[in-house]
Order: structure tokens, then C-alpha cells, then sequence
């Protein structure tokens, strides 16, 4: 394809996407989906290839090809819009929901719309569907393996049913089911808005050439890298239930256009809910290749295809049934990129650490759940501090206002500030954590998933380590996975650790 | 008024924007003339181009300085001063606990990939936030402010001896008599200090974006009040009458309200511009899309009606700033976008612009680079003969030389490469057209398309195409809209109120919003008055701002929201409750009738061909055709296909 219709090709394909996410977090009803933006659209071809995609947070970059492909093998027809969770068919961990249809034209099928968002609730033993603790998938919520929400153009009353039947929030997941139907609508709209400009015999043959473009470009970049295989080795806090070692083992090999990410050696899947399926794993890895190549190479199974990831079956990383995985998505994420920067370093300068954890806390009573992710620091990098109060690697959520929080729930933030000196020391500071003082106003049970509460975000060549996050329940130390019941008028306290600095000061 | 022929004129109203190139001058004899002027801006002293725009429409009409009646500005002062930091030292009261507001944001980093990439650093520094003791939660007050901590703020902010204050508590929007304490004691204290307060500036939750809202009021108003005021003395020397002010919300204000309220003339430029689309288009198109593309951006914004589309929400310099304004959508192409191939093959136009220095290649002031100018220059849509605004004169060789050095890389001819320049960047800007029609449940097919600024012209047929517009009109006026905008512009007043109730069959949200108009209108001459709420569905976060009568009512109100909800969103949900958050009012009175463009006297023309006019080029694609009316304007029809 030549150069001006493959730009012309991108720039509407990529319209697409942005369009049904821009209508999706219009009108979605939880602040997950509309303040903190935890959702990610994307069309693919008809081969299940990811041609271009909106998102905002890097955990969705490789976790939707499995779901596209639990979907096709279950059979493509008009008019149909499945929907999947099922961390082990197509999902990441079940609070995602995704909805995936297929795209026609004159009755061929030439592509898929898929939409992605984090519900508040999808049911399980705590509110939030983020329990510390859980042990195997099902305590988790309901799993839905691939089934139809929409059959020859008609919502199943009985499918919704029984996932709103399931849920603590049933009206908002309602509210947010719809959103995301209509995100669909809107992509069945748009594609054939392309068709009909461009002609379906170009608009289908750019889905392949922008594969095909996006694959010459990372291919271009990784071969800048330095040859070689790099090695690296992260130890997780544990999951809060099991007392083995939970180690994540990295060789990444570069050689010329190609890189290999092995994840032999890593710890079998642990007794709690710290697992990852391979979906979670891919996108960490592809946020790494994203940071050190070229970030305007957009996300497309193009772009990643020169990159091979593998990792032993059932081990943390990817994980089999029944391990529970709620964490892994927010936080083992999280570490995993944190050990693939570190062997990447081997070959070219990287950041020291950022705060390697999202913070989860959801709190949940009587009606009402709450769910949200902390900012922290963000490691220095060779050339610039490390940002204060940012999310660093997989996620990049709005924080939920404080005078909508309040509004909504029966909480009351008593302070929200920045832990000065928290970052690294260093020729170049790493960035600062975060303190979040929240009174509960009701009695409510609360779930703590954090990492980095016992080591802080390494520093790098000299740079001194953040410091490490703490959680407190009326100002006593609670470890970093916790589960509890509060009673009103308790006060939790979440602090995110420092990045790590850079270079000796 | 007599003008210097000896007959009577009428009104002269005259409207000078500042740009950052050139000051426009617009000259209006309502129902008799327009006449246009262009000098160089003065950007040590804006003040100065200014009267001498003035004075080059005045001449060129044959006016004198007594003949004006009324005179309005539009100006980039605030936005310049955002962008370079040039503000006042201010201070920031907020609630105990809450002092790293301004710092924390909303926790997103800058960049997803980019690691160390930075926000902007907050206005006001750390050791300027000064924390309350107080706290409201949304039900009311839990901690109140006591005499001591109201002295303990006002102690403070003395010692830091800073120039303004900007005040914002939490939950203020609905419980404001803290604010208005703490208000009253900083400026019975500190005499000279201006002092503004979240309540007043910005009555909606959030509090991240309305505190960043109420600092930058308080940041630029030592900047803004100085300014009008230099201005305001030499427009009164010379004769002229009162200044008046273009607002981001598209109507006019006095000078000394502009000068109190800065931050809500931050967007002065732009609006100008598309007021003055509006009005022109107006009469003739009932929906029409404002296409306003300069050297290094291009602005799009929908009217309906002759009213342009309004939001609450807007970003500047990577702040943001919600305030009642129009709802203009930009993107960064332009004819100085430079064009260049990436790693995978694609060419690629912009973000990055060669701007007014070095400029496109065929400036000849040194720019190698190839740009949209460029290649307009080598497809012979821009004619090499004909002198820009300004007198630039073009260098067709420097164009090509540029455009080959790309057209080689990628392996292309120049013709091919250069007709790909402006492929790409038609397309990116017909996004933005997107954006603020399909992405508003509006389809832009039914539009008109006005095309102005120093490139709509050539781009506008182009981009019209893409999204399937077939009519596009470029007044002889593109050149200086935004001036011409402010002569046609009314004054208005907004008025904004937080609500937070469920819309029923009552009258209650009505009677707020009939009560918010009381005295709005006070000295206009027969103004409109317009109401406006931001509502979502219960449960729903993000609000929709709907107008409506409230004569009618609340349950009007929930009849525009469910029909405004369906045509946004697809999704059409009778039945279900409605939350309204805020209401707005607004007064406007209408302005002047605006030149009439007799559909008579016409040329023909026939595309493909280039259409020089006063400033800017017309290209007329093959496939359309259009009518050069005795006006000056253009107006092209796509063949039916």
C-alpha cells in the first residue's frame, strides 16, 4: 500500500476505535469507566489480529487477542455480540468484561469491534470483585466463558440476567453494560463509514498492510538495540495466603529484529491470587517494548509480532485453572515489567523503579462499592527526575474526585498528599509517593493489594531505592495484602512507595 | 455620523483581534460596508499594533476616529501569558489536608510511554498553598472555620506578599460560606489584592479542575486588568469609544468585567473567529462547521442555528480551564506542519510545524523542511506570483527542492508526494470535523462547511469530501474573521449555578435557572435569554449540558436531556431518572445584522482550479463547482457523485 493511503488508511481505522471509547466513557455510569477510564476499545481483522486500538492503560495492550480468539472458535455470525471474562478464555480477571462482535459488509466478515472495561462488581467473596485473599477463580465472581449478550441483533434478557443478578451494583453494571453495547453500535456505524469512503477492497487491505507497517517499524527499532541476552529476577511480597517464594525469572534476548522474552524459572502459581494469565503477562512485556523502542508506533499484533513471549505452564505468569488472578492483572503486572526493565538495562539505559503497584483498595457495604488505584512515584530516568504522584507502568486511571467520592459513597477523605523525600536520592530524584487518609462512614469490609510495603523501588547505576509503601488501619500497620472489616468511623490509610533515583548524587 | 465623503454612515463598529502574526482590523457599516486592514502584531506591546490596525481600516474607509460607536477587542494575552509562565505570584487557600491538590491533579502521568516525561509545573508553587482549617462534605459543614483560622490563612498570605489569592475549599460549589469568610477577610486585610474564589469562578464539583480554573482567574488578573487598562487609556486619547472584550464564550463584555473575571477571556481569539462564521453562515446554512486552519493549527467548531456548539470543559497549555465557552476542537495541522516518513514507511504531516520562522521552504527564510505550504505550492494551489498576507513573497524551487527531498525517501514522485502532504493532512483535520459533529451525534453530510484563516480556504472543499460534506463557503472576509466576528458579536453575560437534584415534573431546577436570569439582562437591548443544564441519568458521572425553556418547566428539561442522551450516545433511555448538576444562564443581545452576500453577480467557476483572493487562496477541487459572488464570497457545491 503506498505511503499516503496507508497514513490516510490509519488515521480512520484508529478514528474508529477512538470514537466507540470516546461514547463508551460518555456514557458509562461507575467512575471506573467514566472518571478513571479503565476501559480500551480496538478493531481487529477478520484473522483476530489487533489492527488498532484506544487505550489508555497499558494492562489492555495484549490481554484482548485471546478474547477475540475464544470468540471466533465459538463461530462468527451477524448480528451477534459475545461477551467474556474468563481469565482462562479470552479475560485478564473477571472484573474486565469484554464485549467482542463481529464486523460485516455485504455479508463477508471482514473484522471484530472488542471494547474492554473494568466493572465495579462482578460478585465473588468481597465487594469490588478484588478480594485479598481468594484462592481459585470462582471466589472471585462470576466467569463467563464466551457467550452471546446479543444474539441476531437481540439482547438476552437472560444473560443479562444473570450477570446483573451476580453483581453487588446491579443497576451500574446495567447502566455500564449498556454503554458498552452502544460503543458497539457505534462501531458498526464507523466501519462502514470507512467501507463506503474508501472502498471495502482498501479499507480490508489496510488492515493488513498497517499489521504489516507496524511490524517494518518495531522491527526497525528493536534492531537499534544491542545484541544480547539480559537477565533478571523480581521477588513479589507474597499473595497474602500461600508462604512460598513468589519469584518472576526474565531472560530477554535481543537478536536483530527480533526480541524473545522466556520467563523460565519463574515461580510455579502461588496459593492466593497474585497469577497472571499469558494475556496479562504479553502486556507488560509489550509496555516495556513500547517505553524502550518508539512510542508512536501504535499497539497492533503487527507491532508486536517480532516479540515471542514464553513462560512454563501453570507458573506465576501464566497461570492455569483454578488459580485466582485477581491481582495479577494490577499487581504482578506491575512486577513484571518492573523485571523485564531490569533485564532490558542490560542493554540499553532504562529508569530506576517506579512504585511497582497500583495501591487496590475497594471498599465495599450495604449498597455501595468502591473501587481505586493509587499513584506513586515514578523512578528517575538518565535524564530527569522521576514524576511525583503518577501512575508509572500499567496503569494510568484518573484519580475519583474527592467531592465525587464523597458524594457517592459513604467515605471522607481526610487527607491527600504527596510523601515528600519518598523518592530515591540521586544525580537525578526519583519521583515521590502518595498518602490517602479515607474515614468510613459505615460499617464496610476493605481489601488491601499492595506491593513494595516491605522493599522499596530499586534505585539505579548508584541511585539510592524509594521508599517503600505502608498501609494503616486506625493508624496500626497492616501488611501489604490485607482483608478486614471496618467499622464506622475507622480510618484507612494508604501510602504508595517512591520511585527509586538515578545515578549517584 | 458623517463620514469623510460628507454622507451620512451610520454606526461605524470596529473590532481589531490580535493574532500572533498579524493585528486584523474590521471596519462594519452595518448594512453598507465592510472594510478589512492588516498590520504587523507588536508583541512588546500589543496596545500599539492595535491603534495602528485601527488606523489603517479607518483610512482605508475613509473614517475618522469620531465615526466609531463602539469598539471590540480579541486578544491572546491570556493565553500567552499561560504558555510562557508570565502571570502573577499568586497564593492558594485550600482545605486542611488537600494542599498538594494543584500538584497531584488527577494522578495520570504525562505521557503513557514516555516515562519521564513531566506535567506542567502547577501556577502556583508548593509554598504558596496555604492550608484551612475547615471542612464541608457534600451534606454540609463539618468543620467549621473558626475567627482563629480565618486570621491564620490572612497571616499567612500577608507574609508571602503575594500579588492575587485564589480560594477553594472542598465542596464549595454547593457550601460556599467558608470561601466567602475567607474572601472577605484576605481582602479587607491585604487592600490591592485581588482575591478569587472557586464558588464564584467555577460553582461545579471537581475539585482538581475547578481550583486549576479559579488560579488561573487569579494568575492572569493583575496581567488582564493592566492591560485593558493601558489599552482602555489609549483608545480614550484617541478618541475611541469604551473598550469592549471578546469572552471564550462568543459574546462581548465591557472592559472592567473582562478585566475582574480573566480567565474567562482566555479563548478571546478563537471565539472571535467562530462568531464570525456563525453569523455569516448564519442565514444561510442551519448547521454549519467553522474551519478555521492557520500556519500551525487548525480550530473546528459546529453551529446550529447560528449558534455555536458550548462546552464546560477545555484544556490550555496542559491545565485545565472549565468554564462556559464554545466548544472548539483543535489540532495541530497547519500550512507550516512539516511532512516526513517514518521508520515503517508512511508519510507522515505534523505535529511538528516549521511556524512563522524559518517557516515552509518556500518562505525562503531558511526552512528546508517540506510543509503543507510547500506542497500547495508545488501542486500550483498556491500561486508563486501572488504575495501572501504580509507581502511574503513564495520561492517555488526552495517548495519543490523540500518536497523532493521527501518524495525520494519514500520513494515517490514530487507531485505524488506532495498531493500525499495534503492528503494526510485533510484527513487529520477532518478529524477534528469529526470529532465535533459524529462524535456529538451530529452528521456533518448536512453541513456547510465555512473555511477561513490563512489555509481553510485551500483545504476546506478537501476536507469537506472526506466527511461527506457538500457545500463549502469562503466569505471574502477569511482572512480577518476573527475581527470580523467581533464586529458582528453581542454582548453577553453568563451566570452559572450548582444544583445537584433529580429532575422531576416539578419546577424547581426551572425556578433556579429563571432566578440566575434575574438582572442578567440589565442594559441590553433586546436580549436573548438562553438556559442550559449539565445533566446525566442517576448513576451515570459525566454530565451532558442540554438547552432548554424552563418555562416549560423541569419536565422539559428531562424531554431535552433523553432526546440530547439518544443523539449523543445511541442510547435512548425514556423513562429513566435525570440528575441535573448545574444550570447556566446567559443573556446575549443580539449584534448587528451581518453583511448580506447577495446570491447575484456571480462567476462560475469550474474545478480543479485555484481561486486567488484578498489573503488567501480558494482551490475548487475537480468534482465541484462554485459561485464567486459580488461579495467576494465563494461557495462550492460538490457534484452530485
Amino acid at each position: 500500500m503506498d505511503p499516503v493511503t496507508l497514513q490516510v488508511m490509519a488515521n480512520a481505522w484508529r478514528a474508529v476505535a477512538e470514537e466507540m471509547e470516546a461514547s463508551l466513557v460518555a456514557s458509562a455510569h461507575s467512575p471506573n469507566i467514566t472518571e478513571r477510564r479503565d476501559c480500551s476499545t480496538a478493531v481487529f481483522d477478520a484473522a483476530g489480529r489487533m489492527v488498532v486500538q484506544a487505550a489508555t492503560i497499558p494492562v489492555h495492550l495484549g490481554a484482548m487477542p485471546e478474547a477475540v480468539a475464544a470468540v471466533a472458535a465459538r463461530g462468527v455470525r451477524p448480528g451477534d455480540v459475545w461477551i467474556v471474562n474468563d481469565p482462562y478464555a479470552g479475560g485478564t480477571h473477571l472484573p474486565d468484561l469484554t464485549l467482542v462482535s463481529p464486523l460485516y459488509h455485504d455479508g463477508a466478515h471482514v473484522g471484530f469491534a472488542v471494547s474492554r472495561a473494568h466493572h465495579a462488581d462482578v460478585g465473588g467473596m468481597a465487594p469490588g470483585s478484588m478480594p485479598a485473599g481468594s484462592r481459585e477463580l470462582v471466589q472471585e465472581g462470576l466467569v463467563l466463558p464466551p457467550v452471546r449478550l446479543v444474539r441476531d441483533g437481540v439482547l438476552d434478557d437472560d444473560i443479562l440476567a444473570i450477570i446483573l443478578a451476580n453483581s453487588r451494583t446491579p443497576a451500574e453494571r446495567h447502566g455500564d453494560l449498556r454503554a458498552q453495547l452502544a460503543c458497539h453500535r457505534v462501531a458498526d456505524a464507523r466501519a462502514a463509514d470507512v467501507i463506503a469512503r474508501h472502498g471495502a477492497r482498501t479499507a480490508v487491505d489496510a488492515l493488513g498492510a498497517l499489521l504489516e507497517y507496524g511490524e517494518r517499524r518495531t522491527r526497525a527499532a528493536i534492531a537499534a538495540l544491542p545484541d544480547g541476552e539480559y537477565q533478571a529476577r523480581e521477588e513479589l511480597e507474597g499473595d497474602g495466603v500461600g508462604d512460598g517464594p513468589l519469584v518472576i525469572a526474565v531472560s530477554v534476548r535481543i537478536a536483530g529484529e527480533t526480541m524473545d522474552v522466556d520467563f523460565a524459572g519463574t515461580s510455579p502459581a502461588g496459593a492466593g491470587n497474585m497469577n497472571c494469565p499469558l494475556a496479562v503477562t504479553r502486556s507488560a512485556v509489550y509496555f516495556v517494548v513500547r517505553a524502550v523502542t518508539d512510542p508512536d508506533i501504535p499497539a497492533s499484533a503487527g507491532a508486536f509480532a517480532p516479540v515471542s513471549i514464553t513462560a512454563p505452564a501453570g507458573c506465576l505468569v501464566n497461570a492455569r485453572p483454578p488459580s485466582a488472578v485477581a491481582a495479577g492483572n494490577v499487581e504482578t503486572s506491575s512486577r513484571i515489567v518492573d523485571a523485564v526493565f531490569s533485564a532490558v538495562g542490560g542493554a540499553v539505559d532504562v529508569p530506576a523503579q517506579g512504585q511497582g503497584t497500583m495501591n487496590n483498595l475497594t471498599i465495599g457495604g450495604a449498597g455501595f462499592t468502591y473501587y481505586e488505584t493509587m499513584a506513586g512515584g515514578q523512578g528517575a530516568s538518565p535524564g530527569d527526575d522521576g514524576p511525583d504522584a503518577v501512575h508509572v507502568a500499567m496503569s494510568n486511571t484518573l484519580n475519583t474526585p474527592v467531592e465525587m467520592l464523597e458524594a457517592a459513597f459513604p467515605l471522607r477523605v481526610e487527607a491527600y498528599r504527596i510523601r515528600r523525600g519518598t523518592g530515591g536520592a540521586g544525580r537525578h530524584r526519583g519521583g515521590d509517593g502518595v498518602e490517602r487518609v479515607i474515614r468510613v462512614l459505615a460499617d464496610a469490609e476493605a481489601s488491601i493489594i499492595a506491593e513494595r510495603r516491605l522493599h522499596g523501588p530499586r534505585g539505579a547505576r548508584g541511585g539510592e531505592d524509594g521508599a517503600p509503601g505502608e498501609n494503616l488501619v486506625n493508624g496500626a500497620p497492616v501488611p501489604g495484602k490485607w482483608r478486614g472489616f471496618l467499622r464506622a468511623g475507622d480510618v484507612i490509610t494508604l501510602r504508595s512507595p517512591g520511585g527509586g533515583g538515578w545515578g549517584a548524587a | 455620523m458623517i463620514g469623510t465623503d460628507g454622507t451620512d454612515t451610520g454606526p461605524v463598529l470596529v473590532g481589531v483581534d490580535v493574532g500572533g502574526t498579524f493585528t486584523d482590523a474590521v471596519a462594519l457599516v452595518p448594512g453598507r460596508s465592510v472594510t478589512l486592514a492588516k498590520v504587523p502584531t507588536t508583541p512588546d506591546d500589543q496596545s500599539r499594533g492595535v491603534l495602528e490596525a485601527v488606523d489603517a481600516v479607518l483610512e482605508r474607509a475613509g473614517l475618522r476616529h469620531r465615526d466609531v460607536a463602539r469598539f471590540a477587542h480579541g486578544m491572546t494575552v491570556g493565553t500567552n501569558a499561560l504558555l510562557e509562565g508570565r502571570g502573577a505570584d499568586t497564593a492558594l487557600v485550600v482545605t486542611q489536608g488537600f494542599g498538594d491538590l494543584l500538584e497531584l491533579r488527577r494522578q495520570d502521568r504525562a505521557h503513557l510511554y514516555r516515562l519521564s516525561a513531566a506535567h506542567p509545573p502547577p501556577l502556583v508553587p508548593r509554598e504558596r498553598v496555604v492550608e484551612a482549617a475547615e471542612r464541608c462534605d457534600a451534606a454540609g459543614v463539618r468543620v467549621p472555620l473558626t475567627d482563629a483560622a480565618v486570621a491564620d490563612v490572612v497571616r499567612r498570605v500577608r507574609d508571602m506578599g503575594v500579588a492575587t489569592v485564589a480560594v477553594c475549599l472542598l465542596h464549595a460549589y454547593r457550601h460556599a460560606a467558608h470561601e466567602r469568610r475567607l474572601a472577605d477577610a484576605l481582602r479587607a486585610a491585604l487592600p490591592g489584592v485581588h482575591v478569587s474564589t472557586s464558588h464564584e469562578v467555577l460553582p461545579a464539583v471537581r475539585e482538581y479542575e475547578r481550583a486549576a480554573t479559579t488560579v488561573v482567574d487569579a494568575y492572569l488578573n493583575p496581567l488582564m486588568r493592566r492591560y485593558l487598562g493601558a489599552l482602555g487609556a489609549r483608545l480614550g486619547d484617541a478618541g475611541l469609544p469604551t473598550l469592549e472584550v471578546m469572552q471564550s464564550s462568543g459574546g462581548l463584555t465591557d472592559a472592567a468585567t473582562a478585566a475582574a473575571h480573566a480567565s474567562r477571556t482566555v479563548l478571546s481569539g478563537p471565539a472571535g473567529g467562530v462568531v464570525g462564521a456563525a453569523r455569516l453562515a448564519g442565514g444561510e446554512a442551519p448547521r454549519a462547521i467553522t474551519f478555521d486552519m492557520g500556519g500551525t493549527s487548525c480550530d473546528v467548531a459546529l453551529v446550529e442555528d447560528g449558534a455555536p456548539g458550548r462546552t464546560q470543559r477545555s484544556e490550555i497549555a496542559g491545565r485545565p480551564l472549565h468554564l462556559p465557552m464554545l466548544d472548539i476542537v483543535t489540532v495541530s495541522a497547519g500550512g507550516g506542519s512539516i511532512a516526513w516518513a517514518d521508520s515503517g514507511g508512511a508519510l507522515r504531516v505534523g505535529p511538528e510545524s516549521a511556524g512563522a520562522v524559518p517557516g515552509p521552504a518556500a518562505y525562503g527564510r531558511g526552512g528546508a523542511r517540506p510543509t503543507v505550504t510547500d506542497a500547495n505550492v508545488v501542486l500550483g494551489r498556491l500561486d508563486a506570483g501572488t504575495p501572501l498576507a504580509g507581502g511574503v513573497r513564495l520561492d517555488a524551487d526552495a517548495a519543490r527542492r523540500a518536497v523532493a527531498g521527501l518524495a525520494q525517501a519514500l520513494g515517490i514522485t514530487v507531485e505524488a508526494c506532495a498531493e500525499g502532504i495534503v492528503r494526510v493532512a485533510n484527513h487529520e483535520m477532518a478529524r477534528a470535523v469529526r470529532r465535533v459533529s459524529v462524535e456529538r451525534g451530529v452528521d456533518p453530510r448536512q453541513a456547510t462547511l465555512v473555511a477561513f484563516g490563512g489555509a481553510g480556504p485551500l483545504h476546506g472543499c478537501d476536507v469537506a469530501a472526506i466527511v461527506g460534506a457538500r457545500t463549502v463557503w469562503a466569505p471574502a472576509a477569511a482572512g480577518a474573521m476573527a475581527a470580523l466576528g467581533l464586529v458582528l458579536a453581542g454582548r453577553r453575560r453568563d451566570r452559572m449555578a450548582s444544583v445537584d437534584r433529580l429532575v422531576a415534573d416539578g419546577d424547581e431546577v426551572s425556578r433556579t435557572a429563571r432566578e440566575l436570569a434575574a438582572g442578567l439582562a440589565d442594559g441590553m437591548r433586546e436580549p436573548v435569554l438562553t438556559f442550559r443544564a449539565a445533566c446525566r441519568y442517576e448513576g451515570q458521572r459525566h454530565e451532558l449540558v442540554v438547552d432548554w425553556d424552563p418555562a416549560g418547566g423541569d419536565a422539559a428539561l428531562a424531554a431535552a436531556f433523553h432526546r440530547a442522551h439518544a443523539r449523543q450516545h445511541g442510547d435512548e433511555r425514556p423513562g429513566s431518572p435525570v440528575r441535573a448538576l448545574s444550570v447556566e444562564a446567559s443573556a446575549e443581545e443580539p449584534g448587528p445584522a451581518a453583511p448580506v452576500s447577495p446570491d447575484a453577480g456571480t462567476d462560475r467557476l469550474t474545478g480543479p482550479v485555484a481561486v486567488a483572493g484578498d489573503g488567501s487562496t480558494f482551490w475548487l477541487p475537480e468534482g465541484w463547482t462554485a459561485a464567486r459572488r459580488a461579495s467576494g464570497d465563494i461557495v462550492a457545491t460538490a457534484e452530485a457523485t
